[in-house]
């Protein structure tokens, strides 16, 4: 039996930005099922107001359907980009992967 | 950082031709000794206005020669930038998910001025220490 993980994880790297826009919402598309997402973005080099539009459009969409979130920024860039975006507070934002992936495993085993 | 110092590039309004824009940027500004904060401050600035561009501008005349064009001035110590295209301003209509072009740039920029008579420029203003620190 192929049992799901608890915890999804949906991860991607290098510059994120208006040419990758289709990519980048296809991958940030909730499973049915999935109970928590890491969005691992540690390795973005680079990110615009296309990643954080689909960014944001997925984590109110999980907020929806209740599932826990959590995203891996570690870029100064673009952790500049939430900021000035006004969106520091809308994700549940974490630096190191270990510590977002702790928090999902509290999520889900509440 | 004395002098002036100039980049001028003429691209066409497509996607694939957004980040060689702000690379080629970030180059010429970290030339000119511009921080890595401020680096990357100015290539987001820059990036939202050309993402404005190859998304809006000419989304509603498909026969418009589709073109952007990117100018640094440098001159001391004081950094002039404006994306300019020809195409059509799109108001901002309030969506949720969207809008975030704008503001970003104005939130960066120490001056930003939004042109819209026969075609789009944004003007922004940096200088050489940190902007808008």
């Amino acid at each position: 039996m192929n049992e799901r993980p608890a915890i999804e994880t949906i991860r991607l790297t290098g510059e994120l930005e208006v040419g990758r826009k289709q990519e980048i919402r296809d991958a940030f598309a909730l499973r049915d099922g999935a109970r928590a997402v890491l969005v691992d973005l540690s390795e973005v080099t680079y990110a615009d107001s296309t990643a954080l539009t689909e960014l944001l459009r997925f984590c109110m969409t999980a907020q929806r359907e209740a599932v826990p979130i959590a995203v891996v920024i570690r870029t100064r860039q673009f952790a500049r980009l939430v900021q000035y975006a006004g969106l520091a507070s809308v994700f549940k934002i974490f630096e190191d992967p270990g510590e977002a992936f702790a928090y999902l495993s509290d999520c889900v085993n509440a | 950082m004395n002098g002036c110092s100039e980049l001028r590039l003429l691209q066409e309004a497509h996607s694939r031709c957004v980040a060689p824009s702000r690379h080629a940027l970030r180059a010429f500004c970290e030339a000119l000794g511009f921080g890595a904060d401020a680096l990357d401050d100015i290539t987001t600035a820059v990036g939202e206005a050309l993402a404005n561009v190859v998304e809006h501008a000419y989304a509603d005349d498909c026969d418009q020669r589709r073109s952007f064009e990117l100018h640094a001035r440098f001159d001391n110590g004081d950094l002039a930038l404006e994306v300019a295209d020809t195409g059509t301003f799109r108001h901002c209509v309030p969506r949720p998910y969207r809008g975030f072009g704008l503001r970003i740039i104005r939130a960066i920029a120490q001056q930003m001025t939004l042109d819209t008579d026969g075609g789009t420029r944004v003007r922004m203003r940096f200088t050489a220490k940190t902007p808008k620190s």
